[in-house]
């Protein structure tokens, strides 16, 4: 019986393992060693260059401009994703109104806990059309519309938005954040009802008050939650693809204007696809590789603290 | 220090035709510890968080002292609470935990520090301060949940069935820790139990609860000799009381072969009953010699030797139906199961409810 074991154990996992290896580990392995080349992505024929691409990378002010974005939406994307998920989050489950009548959420927060949930579940093209139709850099989008009927808009001169090279970024960051919030308040409000509800009465008693209550027992008790969302949302912040070539001006994969909002994916898709260099562009997915997975294991070492039990 | 006043304070949770707390009056005098006792669901702990300010009264009033506390939110109503999981913060240390509520309120540092460790050394918490509640045993928890309240020095402790995450042995310790640390600290106590020897060790005054109707306060001396009806007959008193519906006769009720006098004018009570209930408590039966006219035959079933005395747990037959009768017996005089021994209630102590409920002997 003994000896039968492991046969049977190793059944089961030969045929994951196989897959996980043909088809992650191997094509990681496969882009760096393209990435060590000058495949152009079409023909079959390639010449190892050693570290050419790399060093070529990290003189390009296009592509340094485009990290440099995406350390930007690294920054911005979960900061404000997390604190606006977590202050909903908070209000719809503990924040109701602080007198007689124990802990609660504001009146009405199961509608709005799926109203928030609305965004998450609209595919990233229809975000893409949705937020398309809100830029509009005339009168017929949604904001120059409401500003200009309000006069803050001057009509023969609309705002740019996505067209504008300060502002085509911040707009990106705005469909992202908007589309993010509902999934993350849905992820903190499970886990914040996962805390007894006693504590937060304990809290009441003690006399605090919502802020002190959302800061000293909340939000410690919610610290690996956030660490996971801090970790989802950082992932995410180094990709941002679909909405940047989708929504931004620029031909082949947006970006632009004049790469103002420019990401390392859209740039890595252009050179691979449409410049035929695609030796360069896996040297550059084997950066944004490296990248987000040092970001992950640095956020979540750095974050780390002592494991709560209840 | 405080009175508490519930002034027909009255619950009905939303969706609900039936109120969880009746019309509830009760007074609870300046540093006197009372105990909420009831079955569960009868609106115990609800009671206990209308006066935290955790439950909204829906008609009513409640009153700490002279202060209409009805619609106070709970931090402005200087009480503090014991929770029966203690509801401690996981994230702090003990030091933290029971220093919370005056780091809220602003009190100094060194304030703040000689506070926790005057109520640490009375707990016997000093060498746990700075550990997490995760690091301590239920009983050590209990104490810091209890640290938490003292630290404050409320007007009003109010404790929701503190005792029952621990067990047995220290159950029974820090029943009487909690309440002689009340009568040093003299602060107005409402604690709620379910279970009665608490109720019946701990509290100045008990009272008990059901259906969200209170159905009688009292020193649990007095409740113990004469509850004021059937439910608390049945309720206070452990193995309880035993309760034999029984047919009036000329005189009196007639149980088994003896007769137990009852005043006429208490008997007018009872209208025009056939029946009524009587009341007997395990320790006043008397076992008597077979053979007599007196008392009835009971069959014994179960024993329980407890050490100091036993229950015998047995069958009678009342007016032609068999009925469960409990009697407690001296522990060198512990009869076998399947024998047979007649027992004679002691005159003086029984009660006659009618079968509605209501009291009638005196």
């Amino acid at each position: 019986m003994r000896h039968r074991k492991y046969p049977f154990i190793f059944g089961f996992l030969v045929v994951p393992v196989v897959l996980y290896i043909a088809l992650v580990i191997w094509p990681y392995l496969q882009t760096f060693g393209y990435s060590l080349t000058d495949w152009s992505g079409a023909s079959p024929e390639m010449n190892f260059i050693g570290l050419d691409n790399y060093t070529k990378l990290f003189k390009d002010s296009v592509f340094l401009g485009a990290l440099q974005h995406n350390l930007l939406l690294l920054i911005v994307l979960p900061l404000a994703t997390i604190l606006l998920a977590l202050f909903f989050a908070f209000m719809l489950n503990v924040g109701g109104r602080s007198g007689t009548g124990g802990v609660q959420g504001v009146r009405g927060s199961a509608f709005y806990k799926v109203v928030f949930f609305f965004p998450q579940v609209l595919s990233v093209a229809i975000l893409s059309v949705l937020f398309q139709g809100v830029y509009r850099t005339d009168e017929g989008g949604l904001l120059n519309g409401v500003l200009s009927k309000i006069g803050i808009v001057d009509p023969a001169h609309p705002w740019q938005w996505l067209a504008d090279p300060d502002f085509g970024l911040w707009c990106i960051m705005g469909v992202l954040i908007w589309s993010g919030v509902g999934f993350y308040l849905v992820l903190f409000s499970a886990a914040m009802q996962s805390i007894p509800k006693d504590i937060y009465e304990a809290a009441l008693l003690d006399g605090a008050k919502r802020g002190t209550t959302f800061f000293k027992i909340t939000l410690p008790l919610l610290w690996e939650t956030i660490q996971t969302a801090w970790v989802y949302l950082a992932i995410a912040a180094m990709d941002a693809f679909a909405l940047v070539s989708t929504m931004t001006p620029g031909a082949y994969y947006g970006g632009g204007p004049d790469h103002h909002s420019e990401i390392m994916a859209t740039l890595l898709m252009r050179n691979f696809i449409t410049f035929g260099k695609a030796g360069y562009a896996c040297a550059m997915g084997v950066v944004i590789f490296f990248i987000t997975m040092v970001l992950s294991v640095v956020s979540l070492r750095v974050t780390r603290r002592e494991k709560i039990e209840f | 220090m405080a009175s508490v006043t519930y002034d027909k304070a009255t619950r009905v949770y939303p969706g609900a035709d039936k109120p969880s707390v009746d019309a509830l009056d009760l007074e609870i005098g300046d540093g006197e510890f009372l105990v909420l006792v009831g079955p569960s669901g009868c609106g115990k702990s609800t009671s206990l968080r209308m006066l935290a300010g955790l439950e909204d009264v829906n008609q009513g009033a409640i009153r700490i002292g002279d202060r209409d506390v009805t619609h106070l939110p709970p931090k402005d109503r200087d009480i503090a609470m014991v929770f029966q999981n203690y509801a401690l913060y996981p994230h702090m240390t003990v030091a933290e935990n029971m220093g919370f509520a005056l780091k809220i309120a602003g009190v100094n540092k060194a304030d703040l520090r000689t506070k926790v460790e005057e109520a640490a050394k009375i707990l016997d918490l000093t060498e746990f301060l700075d550990r997490k509640p995760k690091a301590l045993s239920g009983g050590q928890r209990q104490r810091v949940a209890m640290g938490r309240a003292i630290v404050r020095q409320p007007q009003v402790f109010l404790m929701d069935e503190p005792l029952s995450n621990l067990d047995a042995k220290l159950r029974v310790s820090t029943r009487t820790q909690i309440a002689s640390l009340q009568r040093r600290l003299g602060i107005t106590t409402v604690y709620v139990t379910h279970d009665q020897t608490e109720a019946m060790t701990m509290g100045d005054r008990v009272a008990v609860l059901d259906k969200g109707l209170l159905q009688q306060v009292d020193a649990p001396r007095a409740m113990y000799d004469r509850p004021a009806n059937l439910f608390v007959a049945g309720f206070i008193g452990s193995p309880a009381m035993n309760l034999v519906e029984v047919p009036l006769v000329d005189g009196g009720v007639k149980f088994g072969g003896s007769v137990i006098n009852i005043d006429r004018a208490d008997l007018a009570k009872a209208g025009d009953a056939k029946t009524v209930v009587v009341g007997i408590r395990p320790e006043h039966f008397q076992i008597v010699p077979a053979g007599g006219l007196e008392g009835v035959a009971v069959t014994v079933n179960v024993v329980e030797e407890l050490g100091a005395d036993g229950f015998v747990y047995g069958t009678t037959q009342v007016s032609g139906q068999d009925k469960d009768i409990v009697v407690r017996v001296h522990s060198r005089e512990i009869p076998q199961r399947g024998e047979t021994i007649h027992v004679v209630p002691v005159g003086t102590e029984t009660h006659v409810f009618a079968t509605t409920g209501e009291r009638l002997s005196r």
